[in-house]
């Protein structure tokens, strides 16, 4: 008998960092399903990677980082370094998906993706993550993780790399008044 | 064919050193690497350690010059060892899931050391101590789902599992009952002196690592609880290294450092699965043959005596990461108790426990306790991964309520 639990939901009492981190250890577990799989398990899980990968950056670009760009030390290279990375992985996620997931080249290249997302993961919860939290009161903390759920509800679910700023990200798709439904939320978010 | 450090040759001293390139090795890849080879990493970096430090106490005692240069010079192969082993680790792991790797280490080194010592006194060293790194690494896991969103299961897969074990609390004793008896150089089976500079020289690092990282943690729970685990490891160190016998010459103990160091490349090299790594093992086995020859030569002309009488006639079975599940089982289920008086154990909190308990806590829980409840209060249950069915001590089991 094995019992190892999982937390869909304890999120949901959390800060904006704490939700980030859960959907960072979720899009790695996701590498190693599609890794771990094959034929159609393989395509589903990969599926379901390139949704949170595409909601996820999406709403960090909306959320995570003007709010860090502002409130931290160095932000604006912090974050630009950030965004750098952000576009080289979407361009990698975008190629695999062209291909087919039996295909050696689809692990290769999907190796690639896996080692620049972890890296970029990991520069975030050392670099930016940390000192968003401590840059912020906790109530902040905590409306700005609804706001990146508000945000990830309506955001791309492929990768449209090159819009990785707020406002081209909102331009991409979303109706106006779900546009403007993020930017309330936002905004609720920062307010003191 | 029964392989002799004594007579085999390795790579020659003056050819030993590395330059950049042959230093800046390709990490591990958490995702592809087997948690036992990340364990042996983590073991080789705490006996390269001990072994730079051991020279440089015995530097400080050393009055001939010319010696001294020898030591320098050994060191510093050394030292690049230690670089080149330390730096397998993944930079995308983080601090906390690197800790929890260093706890699978103490548990399943520990266990295994356990099950292969000949001394009944030394085992129960072993014994007692691993149900406390095994409830360290409990401690942890709980930590790290909290700070970091992540399962302790990444790491330790479930080679190892994770549940209570001697509650950390009652692990700060007096330091006074920290002191063992040690062994008898001259009468000891050589196995047991490896065992005792091995498991030593592993909770060193540990303490050395977490007495250094913890401060790094913004969470208030993270700098408490390395901070508590800390001062543990600092009584596990003088636990284990009071089983060595202060007789023995700086000499003796070089020789017995190096052909440590020797039988446990070669024990890691003849069970490692990633190649890359396994090729690293066999180069620094043939470095440290040659340290140990030069060791060997030290210790004739100071002491005037030969290797064979302090070393293992042959090498020995190699040590061996591998479950230890059902041992570990079985020593929850009849030790969980035990805590120490002078250089023995006893199942009662006698007098100096109690004074030292309360000096510690005053009245309060300490960060080992409130990491669980936190995680329960978070999350409705605590983290654990229990492969073999409910816990062996009954009153240790999860309520059904908390496991939902």
């Amino acid at each position: 008998m094995t019992t190892t639990r999982q937390h869909p939901e304890e999120t949901d009492r959390g800060d904006v960092v704490d939700l980030l981190l859960a959907q960072h250890g979720r899009i790695e577990e996701l590498f190693r399903a599609v890794r771990g799989s094959s034929g159609r398990a393989k395509q589903e899980a990969f599926e379901e990677l390139t949704h949170l990968l595409s909601i996820h950056e999406t709403a960090e670009e909306e959320i995570v980082h003007p709010a860090a760009r502002t409130s931290i030390d160095a932000g604006d290279e912090v974050v630009q370094a950030r965004l750098a990375e952000e576009h080289d992985a979407k361009e990698l996620l975008a190629g695999l998906m062209k291909l087919d997931v039996q295909t050696p080249e689809f692990d290769a290249e999907l190796d690639r993706l896996r080692i620049a997302v972890y890296e970029h993961a990991k520069r975030e919860e050392r670099y930016e993550f940390m000192q968003l939290r401590a840059a912020h009161p906790p109530e902040r903390l905590v409306r700005m993780a609804g706001a990146l759920r508000a945000a990830e509800k309506i955001a791309p679910t492929r990768p449209h790399p090159g819009v990785e700023s707020a406002t081209k990200n909102l331009l991409l798709g979303p109706p106006t008044a779900l546009v403007d439904r993020v930017r309330d939320a936002v905004r609720d978010a920062m307010r003191d | 064919m029964t392989f002799d450090p004594l007579t085999t040759q390795g790579i020659p001293l003056e050819r030993q050193l590395r330059n950049w390139r042959e230093l800046d090795v390709t990490p591990l890849d958490p995702d592809d690497t087997d948690p036992y080879t990340r364990c042996r990493v983590i073991v080789m970096n705490g006996i390269e350690v001990e072994a730079i430090m051991f020279s440089h106490h015995l530097a400080r005692t050393c009055p001939d010059p010319e010696v001294k240069r020898q030591l320098a010079y050994t060191r510093y192969l050394e030292a690049q060892q230690q670089r080149v082993v330390n730096w397998l680790l993944p930079p995308i792991a983080s601090t906390l899931e690197t800790t929890i790797a260093y706890e699978q280490v103490a548990v399943d080194l520990t266990a295994w050391v356990a099950r292969m010592e000949p001394d009944p006194y030394l085992k129960q060293a072993y014994e007692f101590g691993v149900l406390e790194d095994f409830d360290h690494l409990y401690r942890y896991a709980n930590l790290f789902e909290m700070v970091e969103r992540r399962k302790a299961e990444k790491v330790v897969d479930q080679l190892t599992e994770v549940m209570p074990g001697r509650p950390t609390k009652m692990h700060h004793r007096h330091p006074y009952d920290n002191v063992r008896d040690p062994y008898d150089r001259t009468t000891v089976d050589p196995l047991s002196k490896m065992h005792a500079l091995t498991v030593m020289s592993a909770e060193q690092q540990t303490m050395n690592f977490y007495m250094n990282v913890g401060p790094q943690y913004m969470e208030p729970i993270a700098r408490q609880l390395y901070q508590e685990i800390g001062l543990i490891e600092e009584e596990h160190v003088t636990h284990y290294e009071s089983l060595v016998d202060p007789g023995e010459t700086w000499w003796e103990r070089l020789v017995n450092h190096e052909y440590n160091e020797v039988y446990l490349y070669h024990s890691f090299m003849t069970q490692e699965s990633d190649p890359r790594v396994r090729a690293i093992w066999e180069l620094h086995l043939n470095m440290e043959l040659a340290q140990l020859h030069q060791a060997v030569e030290l210790f004739r002309r100071h002491d005037g005596r030969e290797p064979e009488e302090i070393l293992p006639r042959e090498l020995p079975v190699p040590v061996t990461f591998e479950p230890n599940k059902e041992y570990l089982r079985h020593l929850l289920a009849t030790q969980i108790d035990l805590t120490t008086l002078g250089a023995g154990y006893v199942r009662e909190a006698h007098e100096r426990f109690e004074k030292m308990q309360e000096a510690l806590h005053g009245g309060e829980q300490p960060p080992s306790e409130e990491v669980i409840d936190l995680h329960r209060e978070r999350f409705g249950d605590e983290y654990r991964i229990e492969t073999e069915g409910p816990h062996p001590v009954e009153r240790l089991r999860e309520t059904a309520e908390a496991r939902r």
